[in-house]
């Protein structure tokens, strides 16, 4: 980023023209009625509107110059985050939530502060330009990571409930009996971002380093900070996806050993 | 008062085994039986009876801790569970459920799993295993299948085997012929009183089969007295030690 050789600034009448290749898309759709106008519309209305309302809450957010005022929007975004995360399996347990809010919140903070303090050295390490977008792109691939890991767990402490109890009544420990659909659970979590690793380049640029490249940067240079991201990515992942399964772990066995599957509850359809 | 229970056969006794006090079971905050008093000596198999639904399975996962009771204890040789710890407090007192669950993997891999434990204190017994499954009409070549593959009837009869290789003291026997033919019960249940004589395995069985009740245990503990919301279910001091004897 401190290699911006510039970048090529875009004025309302370039974004005009690329509205116009919407615009297109539109026409050939009308012709060909496939009734996506409409849709198409309102979608490209809801790009500019969301990006522009980002575009000036980020101005705000990174003329920010306080530590404190920096946490609190980071919270408010892992608030956000785990409450999504639990929104997508189909199953549920009381206390949920503040077990996934943990989880991000530990394994993005200490991920995004290791990065910014210390291997970008950022001056101040809270400086919002770079914690609110790093912090950004770890809950929004460790909230995947977490929400498959968590839908596995539930699911497997629900319909693998005999063989969990199987292995208790033959003398398992509780960890000894929930080890399987712990390291399946997690396994699952760090899929996509195993996945996104494995084809990083090669199938497509990642979107950060795309626009680092757009903005002038040396393309070397981009390629060291995506490296950086997809490993503080991985890190932030698989850290939030083991706690997740740990402390659910931790909710669903009791000091008897025994499995409560009871407090899981399906999710109305 | 409670009479004596005769032990049909020759199984040696010396101290209680395994006692139930004022044990009390239910399904959530719902109580099905309670007030449960039950002494079970080394060797001796015991017939739970009551009728369908009453919570038979629940008492036998009650007494194995895999679920909370609702009231009372469960002792075994005089120590509570938590004090001789859960792992092994089961590796002694081990429920065999009516449904085998089996791995999916191989008959070994089934009968193997139990010693991979950190309670287990001694190496898989192979000999033992294969002499097992032999003696419940099992051929060796079982061993190499997937256990899921297996017949209801066999997948039990695996189960019983796993349960039996690490050496139990005391089984909790839920329905564990259900799915088996005139032969293999005969041979279960002789293998099952063997197991009594020489070395005073215990055993509490749910059955709905009174007439193997009667042949195969030692004495039938009724479980109407107990059951909740019934008219007879009225916990009284009397009750506690009325238990049925064949």
């Amino acid at each position: 980023m401190t290699d911006t050789v510039g970048a090529l600034r875009l004025g309302f009448g370039d974004l005009a023209i690329a509205t116009a290749l919407v615009g297109v898309a539109g026409i050939i759709s009308f012709s060909l009625r496939l009734g996506l106008e409409r849709r198409l519309g309102l979608a490209a209305l809801r790009t500019v509107v969301q990006l522009l309302l980002v575009g000036y809450i980020l101005t705000w957010v990174f003329g920010i110059d306080n530590p404190c005022a920096v946490g609190g929007i980071a919270t408010l975004m892992i608030v956000a985050a785990s409450r999504a995360a639990v929104q997508r399996p189909s199953r549920t347990f009381s206390g949920v939530t503040w077990r996934a809010f943990g989880s991000l919140f530990l394994s993005g903070m200490v991920t995004t502060v290791t990065v910014t303090a210390v291997i970008v050295r950022v001056d101040p390490w809270y400086k919002p330009q770079y914690v609110i977008p790093l912090l950004g792109m770890i809950l929004g691939n460790g909230l995947t990571g977490l929400s498959l890991c968590l839908d596995q767990l539930l699911e497997s402490f629900s319909e693998r409930k005999a063989e969990v109890e199987m292995e208790l009544a033959l003398g398992a420990t509780r960890w000894e009996a929930a080890r399987e659909p712990l390291a399946d659970a997690v396994r699952r979590g760090m899929i996509p971002i195993i996945n996104s690793m494995m084809v990083v380049g090669i199938v497509a640029l990642p979107g950060m380093m795309t626009g680092q490249i757009l903005q002038g940067a040396d393309p070397l240079n981009a390629v060291k900070y995506q490296v950086v991201v997809m490993f503080m990515i991985a890190a932030a992942t698989s850290v939030s996806s083991i706690m997740m399964a740990l402390l659910v772990y931790k909710r669903l066995f009791t000091a008897h050993h025994q499995l409560r599957s009871d407090l899981i509850r399906e999710k109305p359809a | 008062m409670n009479s004596e229970p005769s032990m049909k056969h020759g199984a040696v006794r010396d101290s209680v085994m395994l006692e139930l006090r004022g044990l009390g079971v239910g399904v959530g905050e719902r109580a099905l039986i309670r007030d449960v008093d039950l002494r079970l000596e080394p060797g001796e198999s015991v017939a739970l009876r009551g009728p369908s639904g009453c919570g038979k399975t629940t008492l036998l996962r009650a007494v194995s801790g895999l679920v909370d009771p609702v009231a009372g204890e469960v002792l075994f040789r005089g120590q509570r569970p938590a004090d001789v710890g859960w792992p092994r407090f089961r590796r002694q007192v081990t429920l065999v459920e009516q449904r085998p669950v089996m791995l999916n993997a191989s008959v070994t891999a089934n009968l193997v799993r139990p010693f991979r434990y950190g309670v287990a204190d001694e190496a898989f017994p192979e000999e033992r295993a294969a002499a097992l499954l032999e003696r419940v009409g099992l051929a060796p070549a079982v061993t190499t299948q997937n256990a899921r593959a297996l017949s209801g009837g066999e997948q039990q009869r695996v189960s019983l085997v796993r349960a039996l290789l690490t050496g139990p003291a005391v089984l909790l026997l839920d329905e564990p012929t259900t799915s088996l033919d005139e032969a293999a019960v005969s041979a279960v249940e002789e293998l099952l009183r063997e197991e009594a004589g020489a070395r005073g395995l215990a055993a509490l069985v749910v059955t709905h089969d009174n007439v193997q009740a009667d042949r195969w245990c030692d004495r039938t503990f009724d479980l109407v007295p107990y059951l909740t919301g019934t008219p007879s279910s009225a916990p009284g001091g009397a009750a506690h030690d009325s238990e049925g004897v064949p």
